[in-house]
């Protein structure tokens, strides 16, 4: 049994009559402590998946589990302590008139949950920020230090599995290395299972165990990091998007393994 | 002083107070450079320390009736501002209305507001059928005049001071619910709602904790430059003889009782009606004010 277990998952967007189907009969499976790659260019549905993982899109067909249980709707407190998510941008992820130490011990005081006080200290430190920060606003971090405070956010509740929605797209390709470096960092630490998607292959190259190349809401095709660094894609389309960012690809092992 | 600046600047807070202090701190600075907006926020504070302080300022009892005096024209030897038809002194009666004002004003202030705001965010955040049903309610209050529908409330509730402040409250929260709708139209689709959602908060943990911080800004706007109408409102329901009653120093109330007199002692009526004009242009200017500092459109996000 995988962890995260998706069956033929459809998500369709009903608005003022129109019908737009964001995600065909997608079908994938995450095991526990894996990294797990969604990777397409944008409106592949690939985001769309996660927000149906969380409650935030109308499913219309197939299922999600987690853990072999199908997922409560509402998804519920025992859900969310499952599950988080880092969303994309930081700047809009991260509530504006709240200062990090509200924003951090929210999920504490939503749970019950005790020692918020050390737990917030805490939770900077494990996401490199100084303690002194802790009563800041969002509006006095640089974007890298916004998506460290989102990613300790989604960290608070200790949970086992983390959807990161391009988490470093927003930012610059020097902070995306080192925000990369801090989630495989607490990956390893933690015992983590990550379902991260982007658009960019070379992050997915760096992060992810397996990965599944999307188009137009539908699974192109799945590859292990493997076959990614070697290339051995065998559909038009995962070629044409490796072929796109082999030249960023972050290891040098890849780049030397093309035909 | 500069201790005090300091830990107001500091850029690493060391407690929440801190961090908030700091915040009003940098708005005040913002507040500080915009002359009228200041000027506003004298008067506003003038007439606080008038109706704090009018018993030691007023040079009369604001009720004492003296027949051989009446109608005296400003400047008459011990009234200033002139005398009234029962002889009272009309500069008295004047600061100890600012402190009727400032009481219909700050009752307004606090209940209108807080009822908009609550219908605003939660037909915003539920939308659908939640959203219809509150903004048709909306809608109808919104379809009256102000005054008229206050001059029937009242006409219900009976005459007096509490009950013009119910009535006005009662007419003018329609606004703040069109605001805080439109304000949580936009905040409840963002990331950071999503976020604390999947974190299992509860709807009113979201809409008291998340959302209102978000509309409070537009509606603190909405209410201070709102006061200039209540303070009129106020005083044509005085005027008009529903709202305070006889003798209390209301200034709509002064005016009307003027009205007789108004071509040959035309003080009695003009005294009263500046200092109506005088503070609703303090609450104006200082509304105007707030919004440079305040609304996250504009600078200081």
């Amino acid at each position: 049994m995988s962890l995260i277990e998706i069956d033929n998952l459809s998500v369709t967007f009903r608005a003022k009559g129109r019908v737009v189907p964001a995600v065909r009969e997608v079908s994938l499976k995450v095991e526990a402590r894996e990294s797990y790659g969604l990777v397409g260019e944008s409106g592949s549905g690939k985001s769309t998946i996660l927000r149906a993982i969380c409650g935030l899109a109308p499913v219309s067909g197939g299922s999600i589990r987690i853990g072999g249980e199908p997922l409560p709707d509402p998804r519920g407190r025992a859900f969310s302590r499952r599950v988080q998510m880092v969303f994309q941008d930081p700047y809009s992820s991260l509530h504006p008139r709240h200062t990090l130490d509200r924003t951090l011990s929210e999920p504490l005081a939503i749970h019950g949950l005790g020692g918020a006080d050390a737990r917030v200290v805490q939770a900077l430190a494990d996401v490199g920020l100084p303690a002194k920060f802790r009563f800041r606003y969002p509006h006095q971090l640089s974007g890298g230090q916004r998506q460290r405070v989102a990613i300790a956010r989604a960290l608070m509740l200790e949970p086992e599995i983390l959807l990161l929605d391009e988490p470093t797209s927003a930012l610059d390709a020097s902070i995306q290395a080192e925000v990369l470096n801090l989630l495989a960092r607490l990956r390893a630490e933690r015992g983590l299972t990550f379902l991260m998607v982007s658009h960019d292959l070379a992050v997915i190259d760096h992060m992810c165990d397996r990965v599944l190349v999307m188009q137009h809401g539908r699974a192109v095709e799945e590859l292990a990091h493997a076959d990614l660094a070697a290339a051995r894609m065998t559909t038009a389309y995962a070629r044409s998007l490796f072929d796109a960012s082999a030249d960023r690809m972050l290891d040098a092992a890849a780049a030397g393994a093309r035909p | 002083m500069t201790a005090l600046r300091a830990w107001l600047t500091d850029p690493n807070p060391a407690s929440r107070r801190q961090a908030r202090l700091g915040q009003l701190w940098l708005a005040w600075l913002r507040l500080r450079r915009n002359p009228l907006a200041m000027a506003g926020l004298v008067i506003v504070a003038a007439l606080v320390a008038v109706a704090v302080l009018a018993p030691v300022l007023a040079p009369h009892d604001p009720l004492a009736q003296d027949l051989t005096r009446r109608l005296l024209p400003p400047g008459a030897p011990g009234h200033l501002l002139g005398t009234d038809e029962f002889g009272r002194d009309i500069l008295s009666r004047i600061l100890h209305g600012a402190r009727i004002t400032l009481y219909i004003v700050a009752l307004v202030a606090v209940t209108a507001p807080v009822l908009g705001l609550l219908v605003g965010t939660v037909a915003g955040y539920f939308g659908g059928l939640v959203d219809q049903a509150l903004m048709r309610v909306t809608d109808i209050f919104l379809a009256f005049p102000r005054l008229i529908l206050a001059l029937a409330l009242v006409a219900v509730l009976g005459p007096g001071i509490f009950n013009a402040v119910l009535a006005i409250a009662l007419t003018a929260w329609p606004p703040y619910a069109r605001v805080a709708r439109a304000e949580t139209l936009t905040v409840r689709s963002a990331d950071y709602i999503a976020a604390v959602r999947l974190q299992g908060a509860g709807s009113a943990r979201i809409i008291w904790g998340h959302v209102v911080p978000m509309c409070l800004p537009s509606v603190i706007i909405r209410v201070t430059l709102d006061m200039a109408g209540v303070i009129l409102i106020a005083a044509g329901l005085g005027f008009l003889g529903l709202g305070v009653q006889p003798p209390l120093p209301e200034w709509g109330l002064m005016i009307a009782s003027g009205r007789k007199y108004l071509f040959e002692q035309w003080w009695v009526a003009t005294m009263p009606g500046l200092a109506i004009f005088v503070v609703s242009l303090g609450f104006n200017l200082l509304g105007d004010g707030l919004r440079d500092v305040l609304d996250p459109r504009s600078a200081g996000r």
